[in-house]
């Protein structure tokens, strides 16, 4: 059952977090944006376990991947995952004042934005990446003709909204340059901070990790991405503070 | 010195100086900036140079569409209103017009595209007495299915339609995204300091619109007069730097009263009703000319002269067909 977060509040806040919660994410060696939501629960103190489905991006409710499943509900997209640990009585962002809290979501909406759609460019619009790597990729689950098929419509499908937005009139060059603008005011944002709001990491610290780790790891044609990436060294040192904090213990 | 770029914008109207969102943004950010810019203010997209509005033709006779890439020139030609802001105030610019971008602008284009009485109403009304014919039949309608498909896009469902659920959803993070500047901004008088930066200019064209144009379905108006520092920040600006067109919706307001009612304000109407006569007047002469009510000058005398011929013509085919049978 998939409900608006509006009804979160109402009906969810008396269960608890259940032990059998979890994440669904297409493909088993990508784990794309599923580091964001594990980082998520891990900070909450919530377990949650992954599973690989090919069909997951069709299991969601919006068709956005990844999505957990709590007891019975479905929940997919940051914003109502969030509300919905957040009526849980798990919230990280409570500390905040509401400057703060502003800040918080206009940094959330800057790393959607730019980041975001900085990475479905270089995996979708730019040919070679799309050829020898995205489209592949996407298809592999599936057997001839249909992978064809889906992996052409959805690159379609990332172009249509690259003009829609904008964006489809940008080069390459352009978007690397947008890239590091962004990286540029995470890092003016992060400074010499562990996390960026005081001492307790947020939800904002777990969607840039999650976005520069995917970045940092995702094999792509060019290592550019990367690399412009990494030219922020406190951002750099950022993610691996947080693999050392969150996911070390995990595997060991 | 070189000759200024210049800048086409959509025409303005309730008071400020462009109705387009972008526009506003373009306009703002130029006259923080002080910069010299050639206005252009049309209501027909097509004499663009890109085919859009807004658009800016540099010296370089290059064309720039999207207002974070005029914003660019112009401070690459050093008119740059963000020169006093310390990182963190640039880094907090850019996340603060993300939050616009996603939040914000997504309900405006419901407010005034998708909405159907405010599209019918309002909108499309607009557009239409202001385009030139005949793009004025066709072009309001292929404007509001491109804003349906960007609608579609940005929420990324494919099936997206007019309807109270998706009303709430929006006006809501709408809503939000307000209060969320509103806190911001406090009581200051613009984002950073005492001079107005791209982030005031951003705002402004996404507030402007909505504080000024008078909606059958205002509930983001409402929404917005309820933040008073918003408000105040608008109005602000409108005063500073765009006096005119405040003073020109004053005289504007009158107008329309003295001609009574809405449906008397059509532009160019002596000149249309001529229009409509002669070409009224042209049908109809055709079409008598052509079933032959009337026919021209010479061959009517004819017929009038030798009435008694027809009856000969009679007669000689008589004797024809007598003589064949």
């Amino acid at each position: 059952v998939c409900l608006p977060a509006c009804l979160f509040v109402t009906l969810t806040a008396a269960e608890p977090w259940p032990e059998n919660a979890t994440l669904y994410q297409p493909l088993k060696g990508e784990l794309q944006y599923s580091y964001l939501y594990i980082l998520l629960f891990l900070m909450c103190g919530l377990p949650v376990q992954v599973f690989c489905r090919a069909n997951a991006e069709y299991m969601s409710p919006s068709g956005k991947i990844p999505f957990i499943h709590v007891g019975n509900q479905v929940v997919s997209e940051l914003g109502p995952i969030v509300q919905f640990t957040k009526a849980k009585g798990h919230s990280l962002s409570d500390g905040l004042d509401d400057v703060q809290r502003a800040e918080m979501k206009a940094y959330m909406e800057l790393v959607n934005n730019m980041l975001l759609t900085a990475e479905l460019y270089i995996q979708w619009c730019d040919d070679s990446t799309a050829t020898e790597i995205s489209r592949p990729r996407y298809s592999s689950p599936y057997s001839w003709p249909l992978n064809k098929i889906l992996a052409y419509q959805k690159q379609w499908e990332v172009r249509r909204k690259m003009n829609a937005i904008g964006w489809g009139g940008k080069t390459l060059e352009q978007v690397y340059e947008d890239v590091s603008q962004c990286c540029q005011a995470l890092s003016q944002r992060l400074g010499t901070q562990s996390y960026f709001f005081n001492k307790q990491p947020t939800e904002l610290d777990a969607l840039v990790f999650g976005h520069l780790f995917t970045i940092l790891t995702t094999r792509l044609t060019s290592t550019e991405l990367a690399e412009r990436v990494k030219s922020y060294s406190n951002l750099l040192s950022f993610c691996r503070r947080v693999e050392q904090t969150y996911f070390e213990d995990k595997s060991s | 010195m070189a000759a200024p770029d210049e800048l086409f914008c959509w025409e303005g109207d309730w008071g400020l100086p462009s109705i387009s969102t972008d526009c506003l943004v373009v306009l703002a950010y130029a006259q923080f900036a002080g910069a010299p810019l050639k206005l252009r203010k049309i209501s027909n997209p097509w004499r663009s140079p890109s085919g859009s509005l807004p658009a800016l033709r540099t010296n370089q006779k290059e064309t720039l569409s999207r207002p974070s890439d005029i914003i660019i020139h112009l401070r690459k030609q050093k008119f740059n209103a963000d020169y006093d802001l310390s990182a963190k105030e640039g880094a907090d610019s850019l996340a603060f017009i993300s939050l616009m971008e996603e939040k914000l602008m997504p309900a405006l284009i419901y407010a005034f595209w998708i909405e159907p009485k405010n599209y019918v109403d309002v909108t499309r009304r607009w557009y239409a007495e202001h385009m030139p014919f005949p793009l004025n039949f066709f072009l309001p309608g292929r404007m509001q299915r491109q804003q349906l498909e960007k609608l579609r896009l940005l929420r990324g469902d494919e099936r997206l339609e007019a309807g109270e659920e998706l009303e709430k959803e929006l006006y809501r993070d709408a809503a939000e995204c307000m209060n969320l500047l509103s806190q911001r901004l406090g009581s200051h008088k613009f984002f950073f300091g005492d001079s107005p930066s791209s982030l005031d200019a951003y705002v402004f064209g996404h507030l402007a619109p909505i504080l000024k144009c008078k909606l059958p379905n205002g509930k983001l108006q409402q929404h917005l007069k309820t933040l008073d520092n918003l408000t105040n920040f608008c109005t602000n600006i409108l005063q500073l730097y765009f006096p005119k067109d405040g003073r020109e919706s004053f005289s504007q307001k009158t107008s329309p009263h003295s001609e009574g009612g809405d449906f008397d304000h059509v532009p160019n109407k002596r000149r249309k009703q001529f229009l409509s006569a002669l070409v009224a007047l042209g049908a109809m002469l055709s079409y008598a000319l052509l079933t032959g009510m009337v026919s021209i000058q010479h061959a009517h005398h004819e017929a009038l002269e030798e009435p008694p011929d027809l009856q000969d013509i009679g007669s000689h085919h008589d004797h024809e067909d007598e003589g064949d049978g």
